[in-house]
C-alpha cells in the first residue's frame, strides 16, 4: 500500500486502563475477526502476560479500515511491551510508529509508567492522541483528567477522544482520529531495504521469527537480508502480517509492518534494534538508535534438588533462544550447590524468566538476593565489573567503587507524601523535583541507586501508599559510594549464598536483620552457634543460637513403636536434607527464608 | 542397675501383655495428642460391644499375664462394661493397671476394680498445681489427689503411678517443685514424667505452632526450661527412692509397670480397641485410629486390624533397639547390631552419650537420656 494510506501507531496506557480492551474493539469494529474468532485480549498471547495484565513481548496487528473520506487505510497496531524493564523495546517499538494513542483512565488519571513511555513518545516525535476510557463510569472526571493530562505532560487534551472501551462507546472515533491526526510513514519505496527490528522470538517451529517496520524499500521472498549488527546473511523464507491471524505476503513494502522468518537459530542474531537489508543492494548506513541490551539486575538461581542442576541448565538454554537479554554463567555455592549467576533487565524480567522456569520448566528454585553491577576501581588502576558478591575484591585493593543510579519518578496523592519520602530518603534518594500536577496529584523524581530499589523498594511503595502510587524509573548514571561486602557467619564460617554488597552505612542494619532472621530459621545445635555479620574481618552485628538442651520422645505413646519410629524417620529425613556449612546443618527452608526480603524489619 | 530379668524372651509361648483402649472422655485436655476425645453415648455402646467382641475373640483374655486398660479415660467405665469386655472373667494378673483421672477415683470404683483382680492405678495427675492443672483441661487439686489415693490404699490398691507432664503452660519452677513435693509425701510407688512436645496433634501443641494465645500457648515453658524441670525430677525422684528406669519412668525397685515394661523389652502384646497396638514378636498391627471407625469397621464384619506390618532384619534390629535403650538398663546387643556404625558408636561414647557397660550391652548415660533421639538417629536410621 502506498504511504499516505498507512498508519502505524501503538497504545501507551497503564496497567487496566483498558488497552487490551481497547485494542480488542479496534480489531472487532474493522472485521478482522469474527465474533466467533474473538477471544478477549488476542493480543498478548503468553499465559504469564495475560494474568499479570501486562504486555511483554510486543504483537502488531494490521487492520483494515475503510474511513469517512471513502479512502481504505491500512492501521498498523504496534502493541509495546508495558513495564520499564523493557524499556529500550518499548522505544524500538515507538520507532517504528508515527503516533501513539494515550489512553487513561477517566476516573484513575495518569500513572507514573504512563507519564514515562508518553515522554518516550515524544522523544521520537511521535504525534499522541489522548483518548479517556471508561467514561460511562460514574467514577469518571472526565474534565479533571484532561487537565492533568495537559499540566503532567503539556499535552493539548481538549480534543481528547472519550471512549467506553467495554461498551464500544466512541471507538469508532479513535478509528477516525487514527487517519486524521497521526501522520502517514515517511520513508523511500524506491532506496535500498532498511527494515527496524522492534521485537525478535523463537519458535520451535519456525525458527526466528522477526517483527520489523520497513522503513526504506522492500523485502521479498528468497531476498538475501543481512542482519546489520549481526553481520549474519539469511534468506527470507517468510513474510507476512497479522489480523490477528498470521497471513503470508510475498513482499513488504516501505511503511508497512512484518513478521520476517528466514531460518535463524539464534534469537541474538536478530537483536531488537538491529537493521535489516539487502545483502546485494545495501543501503548507506544502519537505522539510528542500535543499542546492546545490558542486564541491570543480578541474582543467582538454584535449583532446590540437587539433581536438578542440568535440567535448569537445558531450561535456561531454551529461555535464552526466545530471549536474548538475560545472561547466565554457571557458579556453585557452599550453601546452596551448583547453579547461575544470571542478569536481567530489571525486578520484573527476573520474576517474569524465575516464573517461566518454574512453570515450563517444572522446576523449583532458589533465588539469591538480587543485586547490580558495580564498578570497581582497584588501586593499580584498573576497572573491574563485579555482579557476584563472591567476586568482590579484598577492601584494601578498592580505590573507589561506582554503583548505578535511576532516575525514579513516584506519581501519587499527598496525603502519602510522608511515608514515600521517608522511605526514599531511608533508599538514600536523592530529591530532583517535587511538583504539583492537578489537584492533590504529587510527582517526585529522585536518584536512588538501583542496588536499594532491587531490595524492597516496590513492597514497601506500595505499603507506605497503600497502593495509591505508581511509579517509574530508567538509568541515570553512577554515583561513587561507599559500598561494602557483608558476609554472614555462622559458627565462623561464612555462608556464600548470603553475602551482600551494601553501603558501609547500612551494613550494620542489614547484618542484624539478617542475622535475626536466621537465628529463628536454624534449628538448635548441640553446640552454641554463633551467627556474625561482617565486613572482612571486622564484625558489625552478631547473635548466638544457644545449644539444644533435648532431642527426646519423653511422651506416652505406650505400643506404639511404629509411631515412635516414623517420628525419627522424618527429623532423620529432614536432616538429610540440610545443607552443612563448617560444623553447623542448615536446612534449606532457611536460605529460601532468609533470602525472600521481607519488610519485618 | 542393670535387671536382666527385665528381658522377657519373645517366644511363641511367653505370655503377651493385653491392653484395652478406651478413648472416651469427659472432656480433651489441651496437651492431649490421642484420637481419644468426648464422643456420643451410643459410639459408647456400640464400641464396648465391639471391644468385647474383639477381646473375646482370641485367647489373649485367658494366655495374658498383664492387663492394662489405657485411654482416654478408662475410669469412667462402669462395672458392667468391665465384664462385658473382660468377657466376666475375675481371675489374677501379673498386673493389671488401670489409668484413672483425678475425680473418678471413688470407694466405689475402688472396690469394682479391686472386684476385678486390677491392682494398679495410674493417676493422670500432670500437675498438683490448680492453675496448671486447670489451663491443660483439668479441674482437680492437690488435696482432691490425695483423697483419692487414700481411698485406693483403703480398697488395697498396693501399686499407685501419677504422670506429671513437664512443659505445661503457666508451670514454673516452684509449682513444679511442689508437684514433685506431692509425690514424695504421698510415698507413690511408681511416676512417669512426660515432656511436652508441641506438635499439632494436640491442641495445645497446634496454638503453640501458630503462635495463637489459647490454653495459655504463650504462657508455656521454653525448651530448656522443660528440659530442666525434667532433670530436676529425675534429681529428686531418685532422691525419694523412685529409680529412673525408663526415659519416662521412674520406681520403687520391684514396682516397675510389669506391663510397660513388655514394650521396651520385645516382649509380645496384644491391643484392643481403636489406635491399639499390637506385637507377636514377628509381625507388629494396630486398629483403626478413630473410635467411630474402628466400630464401623467391626459392624460391616471387617477385621479390627487397619495396618500390619512384618519386620524384617532392619526393622527388628531398630525396634528392638530403640525400645531397648530407652531402658536405662539399657539394651543387650546381639551379634552385628552395630556393624557399619562403628564410627558413630565411638563419637557417642566419646560425647559421652552412651556407654557399654559390659560387651554386650548398651545403655543411654545419664547426659544422653535427653538426646536419646540424637543417639536412635545416629545408631539406627539410615
Amino acid at each position: 500500500m502506498d504511504l499516505a494510506h498507512i498508519r502505524n501507531f501503538s497504545i501507551i496506557a497503564h496497567i487496566d486502563h483498558g488497552k487490551s480492551t481497547l485494542a480488542d474493539r479496534l480489531i472487532q469494529l474493522t472485521g478482522a475477526l469474527t465474533e466467533r474468532e474473538m477471544q478477549a485480549q488476542v493480543l498478548d498471547s503468553m499465559d504469564l502476560e495475560r494474568e499479570r495484565g501486562i504486555t511483554i513481548k510486543a504483537q502488531t496487528v494490521r487492520l483494515l479500515y475503510q474511513a469517512k473520506d471513502g479512502e481504505t487505510y491500512q492501521l498498523n497496531l504496534i502493541d509495546t511491551p508495558g513495564h520499564v524493564d523493557f524499556s529500550y523495546e518499548v522505544s524500538r517499538s515507538l520507532a517504528a510508529c508515527e503516533g501513539a494513542l494515550l489512553v487513561v483512565d477517566a476516573a484513575q488519571g495518569v500513572e507514573a509508567q504512563t507519564l514515562a513511555n508518553t515522554y518516550l513518545a515524544l522523544e521520537h516525535d511521535l504525534e499522541i492522541v489522548p483518548v479517556l476510557n471508561k467514561i460511562d463510569l460514574p467514577a469518571a472526571e472526565p474534565e479533571r483528567i484532561k487537565e492533568q493530562i495537559e499540566s503532567s505532560i503539556g499535552l493539548d487534551a481538549s480534543e481528547a477522544v472519550m471512549i467506553s472501551a467495554k461498551s464500544g462507546l466512541g471507538v469508532p472515533d479513535v478509528l477516525e482520529a487514527i487517519v486524521k491526526r497521526i501522520p502517514p510513514p515517511k520513508g523511500e519505496p524506491d532506496a535500498p531495504l532498511r527494515a527496524l527490528i522492534f521485537d525478535s522470538w523463537y519458535d520451535a517451529y519456525r525458527g526466528v521469527i522477526i517483527l520489523a517496520r520497513i522503513v526504506d524499500g522492500a523485502i521479498r521472498m528468497g531476498m538475501k537480508m543481512k542482519l546489520y549488527a549481526a553481520g549474519k546473511v539469511f534468506e527470507v523464507e517468510g513474510l507476512g502480517y497479522r489480523t490477528p491471524k498470521h497471513i503470508p505476503t510475498d513482499e513488504l513494502v516501505a511503511g508497512e509492518v512484518g513478521w520476517i522468518i528466514g531460518n535463524i537459530k539464534e534469537v541474538s542474531d536478530a537483536k531488537v534494534g538491529d537493521t535489516i537489508c539487502d545483502a546485494e543492494n545495501p543501503p548507506s548506513g544502519a537505522l539510528p538508535g542500535f543499542e546492546e541490551t545490558k542486564p541491570m539486575v543480578f541474582a543467582g538461581l538454584y535449583p532446590v534438588e540437587a539433581h536438578q542442576h542440568g535440567e535448569l541448565r537445558d531450561a535456561l538454554e531454551k529461555l535464552r533462544l526466545n530471549d536474548s537479554s538475560f545472561l547466565f554463567e554457571p557458579e556453585s555455592s557452599i550453601a546452596l550447590g551448583f547453579g547461575f549467576r544470571c542478569g536481567f533487565l530489571g525486578l520484573l524480567h527476573m520474576e517474569i524468566v524465575q516464573e517461566r522456569l518454574e512453570r515450563e520448566f517444572g522446576l523449583d528454585l532458589i533465588t539469591t538476593a538480587p543485586g547490580v553491577r558495580y564498578r570497581v576501581h582497584l588501586t593499580d588502576g584498573k576497572m573491574i565489573e563485579v555482579d557476584n558478591p563472591s567476586r568482590w575484591p579484598e577492601p584494601q585493593k578498592i580505590n573507589k567503587i561506582e554503583e548505578p543510579v535511576y532516575e525514579v519518578t513516584v506519581l501519587t496523592q499527598d496525603e502519602y507524601l510522608g511515608g514515600i519520602l521517608a522511605l526514599l530518603e531511608e533508599k538514600r534518594g536523592q530529591q530532583k523535583k517535587f511538583e504539583y500536577v492537578g489537584g492533590d496529584r504529587v510527582m517526585l523524581t529522585y536518584e536512588v541507586p538501583l542496588n536499594e530499589i532491587v531490595l524492597d523498594f516496590y513492597d514497601r511503595l506500595k505499603t507506605v501508599s497503600r497502593g495509591y502510587a505508581s511509579v517509574d524509573y530508567h538509568f541515570s548514571g553512577y554515583w561513587t559510594s561507599p559500598m561494602v561486602k557483608l558476609d554472614i557467619l555462622v559458627a565462623g564460617e561464612p555462608v556464600d549464598a548470603l553475602s551482600i554488597i551494601t553501603h558501609k552505612e547500612q551494613a550494620h542494619d542489614r547484618g542484624k536483620i539478617l542475622i535475626g532472621r536466621f537465628k529463628k530459621l536454624i534449628p538448635r545445635q548441640m553446640f552454641e552457634v554463633a551467627l556474625q555479620a561482617a565486613i572482612g574481618n571486622k564484625i558489625v552485628a552478631r547473635d548466638n543460637i544457644s545449644a539444644i538442651r533435648k532431642n527426646v520422645l519423653a511422651k506416652c505413646y505406650g505400643g506404639d513403636i511404629s509411631r515412635k519410629r516414623k517420628l525419627l524417620d522424618k527429623q532423620k529425613e529432614g536432616k538429610r536434607r540440610m545443607k552443612r556449612v563448617g560444623r553447623v546443618d542448615i536446612p534449606q527452608e532457611a536460605f529460601l527464608a532468609v533470602l525472600s526480603v521481607g519488610d519485618d524489619e | 542397675m542393670l535387671r536382666p530379668a527385665f528381658e522377657a524372651e519373645t517366644t511363641p509361648r511367653a505370655a503377651p501383655g493385653l491392653y484395652v483402649s478406651f478413648p472416651f472422655c469427659r472432656q480433651k485436655c489441651t496437651y492431649c495428642n490421642f484420637a481419644s476425645g468426648v464422643f456420643s453415648q451410643d459410639l459408647r455402646r456400640r464400641y464396648v460391644t465391639a471391644l468385647a467382641a474383639e477381646a473375646a475373640a482370641s485367647d489373649t483374655l485367658d494366655r495374658a499375664d498383664t492387663l492394662y486398660l489405657g485411654g482416654g479415660t478408662p475410669s469412667l467405665l462402669t462395672g458392667e462394661e468391665l465384664d462385658e469386655i473382660l468377657g466376666g472373667r475375675r481371675r489374677e494378673w501379673a498386673e493389671a493397671t488401670v489409668e484413672a483421672a483425678p475425680g473418678d477415683v471413688t470407694e466405689e470404683a475402688a472396690r469394682l476394680w479391686r472386684e476385678r483382680g486390677i491392682d494398679r492405678v495410674s493417676l493422670g495427675v500432670q500437675s498438683f498445681d490448680r492453675r496448671v492443672a486447670a489451663a491443660a483441661g483439668r479441674k482437680h487439686s492437690a488435696e482432691q489427689v490425695e483423697q483419692e489415693i487414700s481411698i485406693l490404699r483403703r480398697a488395697g490398691v498396693e501399686r499407685i503411678s501419677v504422670d506429671l507432664i513437664a512443659g505445661l503452660a503457666h508451670q514454673k519452677e516452684a509449682d513444679w517443685e511442689e508437684s514433685l513435693d506431692w509425690i514424695e509425701r504421698l510415698e507413690v510407688e511408681h511416676a512417669s514424667v512426660y515432656m511436652l512436645d508441641a506438635d499439632d496433634d494436640s491442641r495445645l501443641g497446634a496454638e503453640i505452632r501458630s503462635e495463637g494465645g489459647r490454653y495459655g500457648a504463650r504462657d508455656v515453658p521454653s525448651d530448656d526450661q522443660t528440659a530442666d524441670f525434667y532433670e530436676r525430677a529425675i534429681e529428686r525422684l531418685a532422691a525419694m527412692g523412685l529409680e529412673h528406669y525408663e526415659i519416662s519412668n521412674f520406681a520403687r525397685p520391684g514396682c516397675e509397670s510389669a506391663h510397660n515394661l513388655k514394650y521396651w523389652t520385645f516382649a509380645p502384646y496384644v491391643g484392643v480397641g481403636s489406635d491399639a497396638h499390637s506385637f507377636d514378636g514377628a509381625e507388629r498391627w494396630n486398629n483403626a485410629r478413630m473410635a467411630s471407625e474402628y466400630v464401623a469397621r467391626w459392624e460391616r464384619g471387617e477385621l479390627a486390624a487397619a495396618e500390619r506390618e512384618t519386620l524384617d532384619a532392619v526393622r527388628r534390629r531398630q525396634d528392638r533397639l530403640l525400645t531397648g535403650l530407652r531402658l536405662r538398663a539399657g539394651a543387650p546387643l546381639e551379634p552385628g547390631d552395630l556393624d557399619g556404625r562403628e564410627e558413630a558408636l565411638e563419637q557417642l561414647l566419646q560425647k559421652g552419650w552412651v556407654e557399654r557397660p559390659e560387651p554386650q550391652r548398651l545403655r543411654l548415660t545419664s547426659s544422653g537420656v535427653l538426646f536419646a533421639n540424637e543417639v536412635f538417629l545416629e545408631l539406627l536410621f539410615e
